[in-house]
């Protein structure tokens, strides 16, 4: 069996790192998975069969949709295009994260 | 919402998907594959690498497919149903067995079902019908629907809760004129009804309340039927007049087709204002009332505002009553099913159970078959298949089972049931109130009840329910299996384990503890019907045929006329050959009984009661006969002398009393030398009735019920009735020919029916043996009866099939030891003995449990017995001893296969 998230990576993140992934310019999977590892000087590697289904659930819930389109090889592949709805979602989610962050550094410098 | 849209256009458009996805990962590896051969890899190697770090393609495929089922359960759903049907079919006896084991239960109360669902459950056809009631004068400890004018008046008045209060009765009338005389249906009613049921007319117009008035006219309002019938839908009917008796009534309506209040049993074909007289004294009991309640107003507050109404009332009219007499009124529906009610759930609940008998035999079969497929379900596991995966496919199987079963049952439920009531149900519209002999709302011979939506319904989630519920069990038993202990079992005779042979004693226990009590309670059916066959009803009803004749409006209706025609046309119908005796009657025992107050003259002064106005010493049954009445029945005349000829209007008034009324009141003198005055005060018709001489005394007869006690009762003569008694009467009720016959009765219809028309013109109806009408007496018990019987039977087969079941597969899975046991030289016997030992150690629990259970149980069966007690002892020894028997039968023949076992065979098979 396939990992499903990265064991170290916290449940909930996947979803954030993609819709951030995204947030620039469509990409297709390939292209977030190699971005989120490069950006993050390969420690975020996302295996592909928690991307795939983590896309689906992205696309379930209408934060990102899909079109197909040629990649820069001129291959078919499907594009993913945040939608506004999940631009907002990318905003909550940062903010939550963040709050999050915060929470678990006070923890770690508490004496 | 946005969500579910979006599934639901996801699973509409599957296909597509899993290619986009397909594609996707394709191109995933693609890229994946030329990122590794860009630094340097070999292309084949990189292939690999590739496909490898994308893990399985499927798993990926999979779970992106997941997101969009949440409905797990239907993804692969027809794959599941497709296995588990090619298994199923490799294993036909085994599928044979489960599918007709459920049949039987799914079945069963899918039958019971639909007659719950028609007669309980399916609601009346007018709008709003739940705000619908039947008003009831509870009296004493007796409560009765039927009525008088002054009370429906006061009823009527009450408009704070009521709207639409309408009295009415169903009468039997001649429709002359045309090619044949025809008896039909008709409904008096008052104005109030039409727009109680909220009926549409398809021509024409309801009665006014004008017309509904005395003397306001002769109007009369048709049925669809009738008017496609004899008049061929011919709409210019509307203000002609129709004669009905030799009465013209001018027809001013039609009512459309689907117009069925089901208050009246056959559907009347004519409704005519009731055009109630208010100033008749009440206490002549006459009709029924129905009203609807007021918006917003509950049945609480309506009941509160009728004893108000009864305590003014009371003010108003000073009586002394000694019984205490109250008004309620109760749902209509309520009051029509009445005390059937309770019968239904006692059906209800012992098909339940054998339902669970039907779960437990399956379910038990299913763990033979897990076991057998216990290898098969290890490899699976060992190859991936998830736990929940294994758990899903074998509970598909046993849905595909028991929805087999539910499509037979429902079939077969439905067709049986239809049998059954058109055997069992019986009918009589003869009574005003309604009887407990039948079942209320079947239609003609259950015409009523079918399929339909609820029906259908009701099967499918049974099926379903009991898919599951005989499924779980086995289900997650296979998928604990332990697999490496399977698979490393040598051969494909995996030993059952403890613990599932475990679950398999206790489903036979269960099985046979259930078994046991619905046998108990078809036993004491059995013994009550015994009993109602064993009751001396006090007359003799075979031979008898009984014809009835509406002679409402015609020149009959009065004393002179009717005596007339009895007289004359008893004579033609005695000189019918194979007729021995024949006479006429106003009502027949076990159809109608009037109960009329009487004074004995000997003591007028003395011992009354008082109800209203009246005065009197008790009531009595009260029938009119002609000569002859008590040789037809073979009543015997115990003292005294019979009706004459001579018994006319001029002679001297008298009456025939019975034994029970004798005893009772006259305990220590001579009824012969009393006089009887009856009914004085009731109506004003009953005061023209002569103080008769009491001059014979007759013989009990049962006429409210075989299982009811005789009570007083009255006979006197056709020809000495008040006019207005008689013209009230044949109203009421046809009047009744009764004639005994040297042969079969039916033999004699024709002719008797022939000559009877030639006399008097009029025709004849619901021509009927005694014997089918005492049958239909004990209708409902009859009903009750043969399904228990058949239910307790379909138990003790499946109880017999569970224990047979258990003991062969535990002989064959012991083949090798019992092999062993006869090498080393057991004796065959012994082997057998001890088979049938186990088998029977499994059945005397489930005696045990299911007798003690039973014995707690029967008690809420008391009100349908009769003639035997909840706790007979005769049922609770003879139930048991069946069951035994019947088990030890099942588990003798394992037992017997057991001790055939070659020792050599068995000791190869490895």
């Amino acid at each position: 069996m396939g990992e499903h998230v990265p064991p170290d990576l916290l449940p909930g993140t996947l979803d954030l790192l993609i819709l951030k992934a995204l947030a620039a310019n469509p990409q297709h999977g390939y292209g977030i998975a190699q971005r989120l590892r490069t950006v993050s000087d390969d420690v975020l590697q996302v295996g592909e069969s928690s991307l795939y289904p983590a896309l689906q659930r992205l696309l379930l819930k209408g934060w990102v949709k899909a079109e197909w389109g040629a990649s820069e090889n001129n291959r078919r592949a499907r594009f993913y295009t945040l939608t506004a709805a999940g631009r907002k979602r990318l905003a909550v989610e940062r903010q939550e994260f963040e709050h999050l962050i915060l929470a678990i550094h006070k923890v770690l410098n508490a004496t | 919402m946005l969500g579910l849209l979006r599934r639901t256009w996801h699973l509409l458009r599957r296909r597509r998907f899993e290619a986009d996805l397909a594609e996707e990962l394709e191109f995933h590896r693609a890229m994946k594959q030329q990122e590794l051969e860009a630094l340097g890899a070999d292309p084949t190697e990189a292939a690999f690498a590739a496909r490898r770090a994308l893990g399985s393609i499927a798993l990926a495929q999979d779970h992106s497919g997941d997101v969009w089922r949440p409905l797990w359960l239907l993804e692969g759903v027809w794959q599941d149903v497709t296995y588990a049907v090619r298994d199923l079919r490799r294993q036909p006896g085994f599928a044979a067995v489960a599918v007709l084991t459920l049949t039987l239960g799914i079945g069963a109360n899918t039958a019971i079902f639909s007659v719950v669902n028609t007669v309980l459950l399916k609601p009346l056809k007018a709008p709003d019908a739940a705000r619908l009631v039947r008003f009831v004068t509870i009296s004493g400890t007796t409560s009765s629907p039927v009525t008088g004018a002054q009370t429906f008046e006061i009823w009527r008045r009450q408009t704070s809760v009521f709207a639409d209060v309408a009295a009415h009765r169903l009468e039997f009338v001649n429709l002359s004129g045309g090619s044949e005389p025809e008896q039909v249906p008709l409904a008096r009613v008052t104005t109030e009804f039409f727009p109680l049921f909220r009926a549409r007319l398809l021509h024409g117009r309801p009665f006014t309340a004008d017309e509904d008035r005395p003397n306001g006219g002769e109007v009369a309002v048709m049925s669809y039927g009738l008017w496609m019938r004899r008049f061929g839908g011919d709409p210019r009917i509307v203000g002609q007049a129709i004669a009905i008796g030799r009465v013209p009534h001018v027809v001013v309506g039609i009512l459309s087709a689907d117009f069925d209040t089901e208050q009246f049993d056959p559907r009347p074909d004519l409704w005519v204002p009731f055009q109630i007289e208010p100033e008749r004294i009440d206490g002549g009991n006459l009709f029924v009332v129905t009203g609807r309640l007021k918006p917003a107003i509950t049945i609480e507050m309506a009941n509160a505002q009728l004893a108000v109404a009864a305590a003014d009332y009371a003010r108003t009219v000073p009586v002394r009553s000694n019984r205490q007499t109250s008004w309620l009124v109760q749902p209509l529906q309520d009051a029509m099913v009445g005390s059937v009610r309770s019968s239904l759930n006692l059906l209800l609940a012992s098909v339940g159970l054998v339902l669970l008998i039907a779960c437990a035999n399956v379910a038990s079969l299913l763990l033979v078959r897990a076991d057998v497929r216990k290898r098969e379900m290890a490899i699976r596991a060992a190859i991936g298949a998830a736990r929940g995966r294994i758990v899903r496919q074998l509970l598909t199987e046993s849905l595909v089972l028991s929805l087999a079963g539910g499509l037979l049952g429902l079939a077969a439920g439905t067709i049986a049931i239809r049998a059954l009531l058109s055997v069992a149900a019986g009918s009589n519209p003869f009574s005003p109130g309604g009887t407990d002999f039948t079942i209320p709302r079947i239609g003609e011979s259950g015409a009523a009840v079918g399929l339909d939506w609820s029906v259908l319904t009701f099967s499918v989630l049974v099926s379903a329910v009991t898919g599951i519920g005989f499924g779980v069990l086995p289900a997650f038993h296979a998928a604990r299996t332990e697999l490496s202990l399977t698979l490393k079992q040598a051969g494909g005779a995996a030993s059952s384990s403890f613990r599932r042979n475990k679950a398999r004693a206790l489903l036979v226990v269960t099985e046979i503890a259930l078994a046991l009590m619905l046998l108990v309670g078809a036993a004491l059916l059995i013994r009550t019907s015994l009993a109602f066959r064993a009751v001396r009803p006090g007359f003799t009803p075979d031979n008898v045929l009984t014809l009835r004749m509406s002679v409402t409006a015609t020149p009959f209706e009065t004393r002179a006329g009717i005596t007339d025609l009895t007289r004359n046309s008893l004579e033609r119908i005695r000189a019918v050959p194979g007729v021995v005796s024949a006479s006429t009657t106003c009502c027949m025992p076990l159809e109608t009984v009037w109960q009329l107050p009487f004074v004995v003259a000997s003591r007028a002064q003395s011992g009354l009661t008082r109800a209203g106005n009246l005065a009197f010493h008790a009531f009595g049954g009260w029938t009119f006969v002609s000569p002859g009445y008590f040789d037809v029945f073979r009543i015997p005349i115990l003292r005294g002398r019979d009706f004459t000829d001579g018994d006319t209007a001029g002679a001297p008034g008298v009456v025939i009393i019975n034994q029970e009324m004798a005893r009772r009141f006259w305990p220590s003198s001579d009824p012969l030398s009393d006089r009887l005055i009856i009914g004085r005060g009731m109506r004003p018709e009953y005061d023209q009735d002569p103080v008769r001489q009491i001059i014979g005394i007759v013989g009990d007869v049962r006429d409210t019920g075989l299982n009811r006690s005789p009570r007083p009762g009255m006979y006197v003569p056709t020809a000495q009735v008040p006019d207005g008694v008689t013209i009230l009467n044949v109203r009421l009720l046809p009047l009744v020919w009764v004639v005994r016959t040297a042969g079969e009765p039916y033999s004699l219809s024709v002719p008797i029916k022939n000559e009877l028309q030639r006399v008097s013109g009029l025709p004849v109806a619901r021509i009927r043996s005694m014997g089918d009408v005492v049958g239909e007496s004990t209708a409902r018990t009859r009903f009750d009866m043969w399904l228990m019987t058949i239910f307790g039977c379909s138990a003790l087969l499946l109880a017999a099939v569970g224990i047979y079941g258990v003991m062969a597969y535990s002989v064959q899975q012991r083949t090798k030891e019992i092999g062993i046991r006869l090498a080393l030289g057991a004796d065959a016997r012994s082997v057998q003995r001890m088979v049938v030992f186990q088998g029977m150690a499994l059945t005397l629990p489930g005696v045990g449990i299911g007798l003690a259970a039973a014995f707690g149980l029967t008690r809420i069966m008391a009100s349908f017995l009769f003639g035997v007690t909840p706790r007979d002892p005769l049922v609770f020894m003879s139930a048991p001893l069946l069951l035994s028997s019947v088990a030890f039968i099942a588990v003798w023949l394992p037992g017997r296969g057991a001790c055939r076992v070659d020792p050599v065979v068995a000791l190869r098979a490895e």
